[in-house]
């Protein structure tokens, strides 16, 4: 009975929903891999901050990619959760565009909360239960975030380990100048899209494109991880959305030789034995 | 003595010769093996002629510390293997080939300026350029010796008289032409791989990296989200052998220890022979030949716990509705409508998935007219006229919980005589669940066509009120240019449209009939916008708004 029962806690720490198991990461950009120590943190909050004010919509888009992609991970339903200024400010989430987005519309649960406070509210329940594959909060008052409070969403997301994204719509161009706990934080830019040349006039626009800045990224917790690795904060990443593949593409020097495709195949002979971290940061 | 001379000739000038037999096939099988041992250092590795290899060096060159030092390493290599070779590097194929063949300095500098490759190429035999023996002498008898002699002649009369041929070799090797090898394999799609300074000859060892290598494998791959179906390793020899075991799984892998056992299986096959590291093994190479799309998590014990999220999620959803009210708590689904605003609804997510039915279905098909104002090709479907509108019917009951997410009408109120369309009757929405599930795909898979190139059809976020914007547009059924919205002035750098959607005619009349644009503007902003009215026979001063964002 007794080896039963290790046996069973055995498995529980490795699959089950309140094991012990470490944050698992979820790789999305070679280029961010490495500052990230692996991708992103599935039990961690993330903040994702437009650039311009402007770039709300596209902010909105890049969360979505991730979170599409933490959706395909688990097959669990996902938690949007939205201020409702926010959505009339800058238009309510449109389920085709979603679709279309990569997003399966089954599995997405949409709540409006009236206020900040009770946005807050709604998504630190849904983090500490620990059922959603992902929750996506878009807030537009900064009035009650605070240290504190993202210190409570982060520890609801450990706790539920859950992935938090959270949007910050009215916080443009402030995404050095905030402080929170979140793990990591993005700035979003609008960027040109791949366009297609038309047969006459001018070109057609392309899939998804946004530029993407990793302004913060919290020293990895303790494990087997690589250590942090130093990142710029300054550059400028041009991803582009793939989302019948569900990848971003890296298209900062016109997507040609930093994909992740096998060809240029950097540092992958330099030397002879390297460490498991060495791989995640390539 | 050269290639070509008879053999009593060559006996004469070398009375000590050995003599040894041709043997084309041996050579041939030698050459593919070398071509295989080259895979090494890049992919993309092809067969040149009976006596040649050629290496698509771009961007490996910096893995071996430059050019010279993977020619280097490449030479010394061979010679350790009895191999004595001949190796040119240009930024062509046709050029590294004749400096290889025919020339004294092997390598070309990169950039090649104009001068360089006159001083380089031009004292070099027309040989060089690979032409057919016959073209040569004919040349040569025209007094055409070297390539200087063609390349600084008017072109015309050398094609008139030689053929096309040694000019557009001409053109290939000064790089002006495109021209690409044929690899002998197909390059990975994602690859792994490790050397070691000395050799490792245990397979214990071997074991050791081929986990290591799985691993690296594994991040590539779900960085892309993808898993591994058909998988390669390679063990490069230091003896210039080298072994291929190909594996293949059923299902998409991207779990490290799947693929090494499944590698390990394979070895155990009694038709597959043991690894035999010989002198040792200083490369390891794991591809992924194959990669697919991952299918969600199937374990058992994963969706066991995934029964006891379900349920906590239910309690969270009760819990978050009963603070912010049900109709705060959503899930959408799509519906067949034809107006953009009437094309999803919410139900509240504590009644479940089941909540929302379909209107009717119809058949719906993707075709591309050509727009007649501009030859732009269309988006949606519907070309006006309205004959291939679905033949909705509005349903009898209503269903209290279902809401139009977007309920009020835009401005000009075209749609709120269709709300019943997007309610069903209860009971009717029981019997029809089934079919109605593979609807929805079938209207995803709409939405995804949109255009051959990923490119989303609708937006991510949808005003509930279209906003009017001032648009600018060179002819007044084009599409627009330039337009004012919130203030600010975009200048649109791309667009795709129109995509003609009408109003429901049968139900009312009097709604102006839309045109959709897909704008993106010079900063990389993606807007939808429309035009209102049909110019010149629903309206004369055309409204344009916009409808919603991509992002």
């Amino acid at each position: 009975m007794a080896r039963l029962r290790r046996a069973i806690s055995q498995i529980e720490a490795e699959a089950g929903p309140e094991g012990e198991r470490p944050a698992r990461r979820l790789p999305f950009a070679r280029a961010f891999d490495s500052a990230l120590s692996g991708g992103l943190a599935d039990d961690a909050l993330h903040e994702i901050v437009p650039a311009q004010p402007a770039d709300g919509a596209v902010a909105m888009g890049f969360a979505l990619a991730l979170a599409a992609r933490f959706i395909s991970r688990r097959p669990a339903s996902a938690l949007v959760i939205g201020e409702g200024f926010a959505a009339e400010e800058s238009g309510a989430l449109y389920g085709p565009g979603l679709v279309a987005h990569g997003l399966p519309l089954s599995r997405l649960v949409f709540v409006r909360a009236p206020d900040a406070a009770l946005a807050f509210w709604a998504i630190e329940e849904a983090l500490k239960c620990g059922a959603p594959a992902v929750v996506v909060g878009e807030i537009w008052s900064l009035k009650g975030y605070s240290l504190a409070a993202s210190r409570r969403l982060l520890l609801a997301a450990r706790k539920g380990k859950v992935p938090a994204l959270l949007i910050l719509a009215s916080a443009y161009g402030q995404a050095e100048r905030l402080s929170s706990a979140a793990e990591t934080r993005f700035e979003i830019a609008a960027a040109p899209s791949a366009t297609i040349p038309a047969a006459a006039g001018l070109d057609l626009p392309g899939p998804f494109a946004c530029g993407a800045r990793l302004i913060k990224a919290r020293l990895a917790r303790a494990g087997p991880e690589a250590p942090f690795q130093a990142f710029d904060p300054g550059r400028v990443i041009h991803l582009e959305w793939r989302s019948q593949d569900m990848t971003f593409k890296d298209m900062t020097f016109g997507g040609m030789c930093v994909d992740d495709q096998a060809i240029s195949l950097p540092l992958a002979a330099a030397s002879g034995d390297r460490s498991r971290a060495a791989a995640r940061r390539r | 003595m050269s290639l070509g001379l008879s053999l009593p000739d060559a006996r004469a000038r070398f009375p000590a010769l050995i003599v040894v037999e041709a043997e084309p096939l041996e050579e041939a099988r030698l050459l593919r093996r070398l071509c295989d041992w080259c895979s090494r250092y890049t992919p993309l590795a092809a067969l040149d002629g009976r006596d040649g290899l050629m290496l698509d060096i771009s961007g490996v060159a910096h893995l071996f510390e430059g050019e010279a030092a993977l020619i280097e390493d490449c030479r010394a290599r061979l010679s350790a293997q009895g191999i004595s070779v001949v190796i040119g590097a240009a930024s062509n194929p046709r050029a590294a080939s004749a400096l290889a063949r025919f020339s004294r300095v092997r390598t070309a500098p990169e950039p090649l300026s104009d001068k360089a490759f006159v001083k380089l190429f031009h004292d070099l035999s027309l040989a060089a350029l690979g032409l057919d023996e016959k073209i040569v002498a004919d040349m040569a008898r025209a007094g055409l010796r070297r390539i200087g002699d063609i390349a600084l002649r008017p072109r015309a009369p050398i094609t008139a008289r030689f053929g096309a041929v040694p000019m557009a070799r001409l053109d290939a090797l000064k790089g002006l032409e495109r021209s690409s090898i044929a690899p002998r394999f197909r390059p990975p799609d994602f690859c792994a791989e490790r050397q070691f300074a000395s050799p490792i000859q245990t397979v214990e060892a071997i074991e050791v990296q081929l986990r290591k290598l799985a691993d690296d494998l594994v991040v590539l791959l779900e960085r892309q989200a993808k898993g591994a179906r058909r998988i390669e390793l390679s063990l490069y020899r230091v003896d210039g052998a080298m072994r291929r075991i190909r594996i293949g799984a059923s299902r998409p892998l991207n779990e490290a220890r799947a693929i090494v056992r499944l590698i390990a299986e394979r070895l155990a096959s009694p038709s597959e022979d043991a690894i035999d590291a010989g002198y040792g093994v200083d490369l390891m190479r794991l591809a992924c030949l194959t990669a697919e799309p991952l299918a969600p998590s199937e374990a058992e014990l994963e969706r066991a716990h995934e029964a006891e999220r379900a349920r906590s999620l239910a309690e969270l959803l009760d819990r978050l509705s009963a603070r912010l009210g049900a109709r705060a708590v959503t899930r959408r689904e799509l519906i067949d409508a034809h107006l953009p605003e009437q094309a999803e609804a919410a139900a509240p997510a504590t009644l479940g998935h089941d909540a929302i039915g379909f209107t009717r279905r119809s058949a719906r098909r993707v075709s591309s007219p050509q727009s007649p104002s501009n030859g732009r090709p269309m988006v949606g479907e519907d070309q006006g006229g309205g004959s291939r509108w679905p033949t909705q019917q509005g349903s009898s009951g209503t269903f209290d919980n279902l809401t139009s997410v977007h309920d009020p009408p835009p401005l000009p109120a075209p749609t709120r005589g269709g709300g019943g369309a997007n309610v069903i009757d209860a009971a009717a929405r029981q019997a029809r669940l089934r079919s109605e599930s593979r609807h929805g795909e079938e209207l995803a898979s709409w939405i995804h066509e949109g255009e051959a190139s990923g490119t989303p059809a609708r937006p991510l976020r949808l005003f509930a009120r279209p906003e009017p914007i001032e648009a600018l547009a060179e002819v007044p059924d084009g599409p627009p240019l330039r337009f004012r919205w919130r203030r600010v002035v975009h200048d649109v750098a791309a667009i795709e449209g129109p995509e003609r959607i009408a109003a429901p005619w049968w139900r009312h009349v009097g709604a102006p009939t839309r045109d959709y644009f897909r704008a993106e503007d010079s900063e990389g902003r993606r807007f939808w916008l429309y035009r209102e009215g049909l110019w010149g026979r629903e309206t004369m001063r055309p409204k344009w708004f916009v409808h919603g964002l991509f992002g």
